[in-house]
């Protein structure tokens, strides 16, 4: 879409004060949902998801399980209230898609041929969206999914690039995604440094496509440190000394 | 004791490279050794682990199981262990090769509701665990207080050779009845006694991976810190003393502590 | 929810191997290079009562897209614009597998990924399409039925909506009165870029476009990229498995190329058909 005002002013500062390649603020806090195996509250500037996580567990309906893997299930929502005008609850095409999506996003990351038989069912709710809903979502889920204790390769982090005024910038809010020129969400696997989940809505040249997905690629680095902070904190406390024991 | 390295770790972090074995919760990827869970990554001589820190039971053969009768059908049990799959006692373990449905009644011997206590016998990718009650100890649980724990903190409540249990038993005068798949039976003589236990076993639950915790406990159960000659010379196994590896390899906290009481 | 499942194309292993193979050698199954696309044969203006139409064959994929324009309300916050409204369905017809019934995550997915391209590149003036400002407006609607489901179904799609969109002939409404009245002239429709769909699968290490069922039952990953005048106007990851950033930068890069050979294809039917 072509932009109709400045989202950028004199000064380098987007509409919510942050430079070109400030990530918003992110908090993560671990095993929020008492029943759950595994969850996840995340902050992501005014973005607040909540990530559970049941599982391993066994598959309802029977004939659903799959003999040598387990069966990963997701569902991305919107509660009411999250947005601007009144959503309705029942689930919506976006939120069909967002959910296949997530859930290719996290696939590679989970082990599932170690539970066979089995289902693990992930749950993002989110209570209030503020763009780049999907990024936080994927990046609280796969907290959840570790504190759950179960098997993964890597961790998934997700954030989003996107071009406004012609820049490429780093984690797109929500008037940036509405007004703005493209938005590019990304998730990957830090340590495996592959990428699970892009997407792109606007329009980008050669070279302002590069751009933004190293950019986005860097942002989920970024991310990727504040949910091992999170899992670290939760688990080890202030139990520094085997913290700091290097090989 | 032997040189063995541990670090915390989540999912993706590297432990070691080079050619260790990987074992539980541990893949190799090329020359390094990664994580799988959120645990503490011990590296030793026989290879790289890690010792999770949380994840629902995964049942393993040879295990103790506490279970809880659910359902019959004219050959088996069926058992809830606290796990993604569900257990069968079959009828012939119980009854014999010889057993008939006409004859031999199942409801009447083990009732939906019934806990057990039982070894897991087979499990693998493609069948469910199948149960037996055969030995000593096992069989149904006839009265006591349930409660139930991540599985990943059974070693911790255990402790070295039994250690951790046993001093919450004799300080509360209770038996204590441990599940590999997290599910406790506290049997005592009096109530309060039985209480205490409890809340000693969620402690350790709950603080399981923190330095020290013995001596909380022991300030818990107003338990003396000098060892009595009793507690040195106290051999009997714990129930729910579990074969595998796990018990061995603590947590470093645990053996710290250990070293200290022993002096 | 979104559930995985097994992909519903089980390729026998030793098929599997053969395709390894061939792959090694550098060469697909059916023969074609990496980046070659299968025959596409375009056929227009197919449906007489629509106001445009095309059946597109992607080697064996079949997509018939159907335009109806209507009058209707503009969507809210976009009151200068006309609506373009995109959909597609997989008819029971297309395989052994579709099913009759609500559309399933895929057939969204593969509806809203169609509709992305074509709004985000601005292939039609929105603008051109208004009647009363902030009240009545043109709707389009483009409607895609799958016939025959075999591979790539993204880029067949996205081909079907093109060509019917550019070679459809938009009645001239005007207002008499309050009302709307059909002038009985037509126009072509206002197109300013012709966007264009590359998808490409990741076997291995290997990155082909316009992947077959039977390449898409093997794929480790998907990657659906769609170019216009400018540059890229909507991408799409599909399927369980990753990328490493430099496939995707060089996929990006083949897209565009790739692009630019169907766009002159795509725009000599337009003149022709």
């Amino acid at each position: 879409m072509t932009q109709t005002r400045n989202l950028i002013d004199e000064n380098g500062k987007r509409t919510d004060g942050r430079g070109i390649d400030d990530l918003r603020e992110v908090k993560i806090t671990v095993g929020t949902v008492k029943n759950a195996d595994g969850s996840a509250f995340i902050e992501f500037g005014k973005n607040k998801i909540l990530a559970a996580v049941y599982g391993p567990r066994e598959v309802h309906p029977k004939h659903m399980a799959q003999s040598d893997r387990c069966v990963l299930r997701c569902r991305y929502h919107m509660s009411p209230f999250s947005t601007d005008t009144r959503k309705s609850p029942a689930p919506s095409r976006r939120e069909v898609e967002i959910s296949k999506v997530m859930r290719e996003a996290l696939e590679p990351a989970v082990m599932l041929e170690d539970y066979p038989r089995a289902a693990i069912d992930v749950f993002v709710e989110v209570l209030q969206s503020d763009g780049g809903s999907r990024c936080a979502g994927i990046t609280a889920a796969s907290v959840a999914l570790a504190d759950a204790g179960i098997n993964m390769r890597d961790l998934v982090a997700a954030c989003a690039a996107g071009k406004v005024d012609e820049k490429i910038v780093l984690d797109i809010n929500d008037t940036e995604d509405k007004e703005g020129g493209a938005d590019m969400p990304v998730a990957y696997m830090p340590r495996l440094e592959q990428v699970t989940l892009l997407q792109l809505d606007g329009n980008l040249t050669s070279n302002q496509f590069n751009e933004c997905i190293d950019k986005a690629v860097g942002g989920c680095k970024m991310v990727y440190e504040i949910q091992k902070q999170a899992l670290m904190q939760k688990y080890f406390g202030n139990e520094t000394e085997l913290k700091e024991e290097q090989q | 004791m032997y040189d063995v390295k541990r670090r915390y770790v989540i999912p993706g972090d590297k432990i070691a490279e080079g050619n260790f074995r990987p074992l539980m919760n541990v893949v190799k990827a090329g020359n390094a050794l990664i994580a799988t869970r959120i645990g503490i990554a011990e590296t030793g001589r026989d290879g790289v682990k890690v010792i999770p820190l949380s994840g629902v039971y995964i049942p393993r053969v040879n295990d103790l199981v506490i279970g809880k009768i659910v359902d019959h059908s004219s050959l088996s049990w069926e058992v809830d262990i606290n796990s993604c799959f569900s257990a069968h006692l079959p009828a012939q373990d119980v009854f014999g090769r010889d057993f008939s449905p006409a004859r031999d009644d199942m409801g009447r011997h083990f009732a939906t509701g019934d806990m057990i206590t039982a070894r897991i016998m087979a499990f693998d990718r493609t069948r469910d665990p199948t149960l037996t009650v055969q030995d000593r100890d096992l069989g149904k649980i006839a009265r006591g207080e349930v409660l139930k724990i991540s599985a990943t903190r059974v070693p911790r409540l255990i402790g070295k050779r039994g250690s951790m249990i046993q001093t919450i038993e004799q300080a509360t005068q209770t038996r204590v009845l441990i599940g590999q798949n997290g599910i406790i039976v506290v049997t005592g003589r009096t109530p309060e006694g039985i209480k205490l236990a409890v809340r000693a076993i969620k402690m350790v639950e709950e603080e399981a991976h923190t330095a020290n915790l013995t001596q909380r406990i022991k300030v818990l159960l107003n338990v003396p810190e000098t060892p009595t000659p009793q507690q040195e010379t106290q051999s009997r196994a714990p129930i729910g003393a579990p074969k595998s590896e796990e018990a061995e390899s603590t947590i470093e906290g645990v053996e710290e502590e250990l070293e200290v009481d022993e002096k | 929810m979104s559930s995985s499942r097994r992909s519903t194309i089980i390729v026998e292993h030793l098929r599997r191997q053969q395709m390894w193979d061939s792959l090694a050698r550098g060469k697909r199954l059916d023969g074609r290079d990496f980046n070659e696309q299968r025959p596409l044969e375009i056929e227009v203006n197919v449906i007489k009562k629509a106001n445009g139409s095309a059946r597109v064959k992607l080697g064996d994929s079949e997509v018939i897209a159907g335009v109806k324009v209507e009058t209707g309300e503009p969507f809210e916050g976009l009151e200068n614009k006309g609506a373009l409204i995109v959909s597609a369905e997989v008819l029971p017809t297309a395989s052994p597998h579709a099913e009759p019934g609500p559309p399933d995550e895929e057939v969204i997915e593969l509806a809203r990924v169609v509709d992305r391209g074509i709004r985000e590149s601005e292939m039609i003036d929105l603008e051109k399409l208004v009647l009363v400002p902030g009240k009545i407006v043109y709707t389009i609607f483009v409607d895609c039925s799958v016939t025959n489901a075999d591979g790539n179904l993204f880029d067949a799609t996205s081909y079907a909506v093109v060509t019917s969109l550019l070679t459809a002939k938009l009645p001239i409404l005007e207002m008499q009165e309050g009302k709307v009245v059909d002038t009985g002239k037509t126009q072509p429709m206002p197109v300013t870029t012709v966007p264009v769909s590359i998808t490409a699968a990741r076997i291995g290490d290997y990155v082909l476009l316009d992947p077959s069922s039977e390449e898409e039952g093997c794929m480790d990953a998907r990657i659906t990229i769609d170019t216009a005048d400018e540059g890229f106007c909507a991408i799409q990851k599909g399927s369980t498995g990753s990328f490493t950033v430099e496939q995707l930068k060089k996929a990006a890069e083949t897209a565009r190329i790739k692009g630019e050979e169907v766009r002159a294809r795509l725009k000599e039917l337009a003149r022709n058909g």
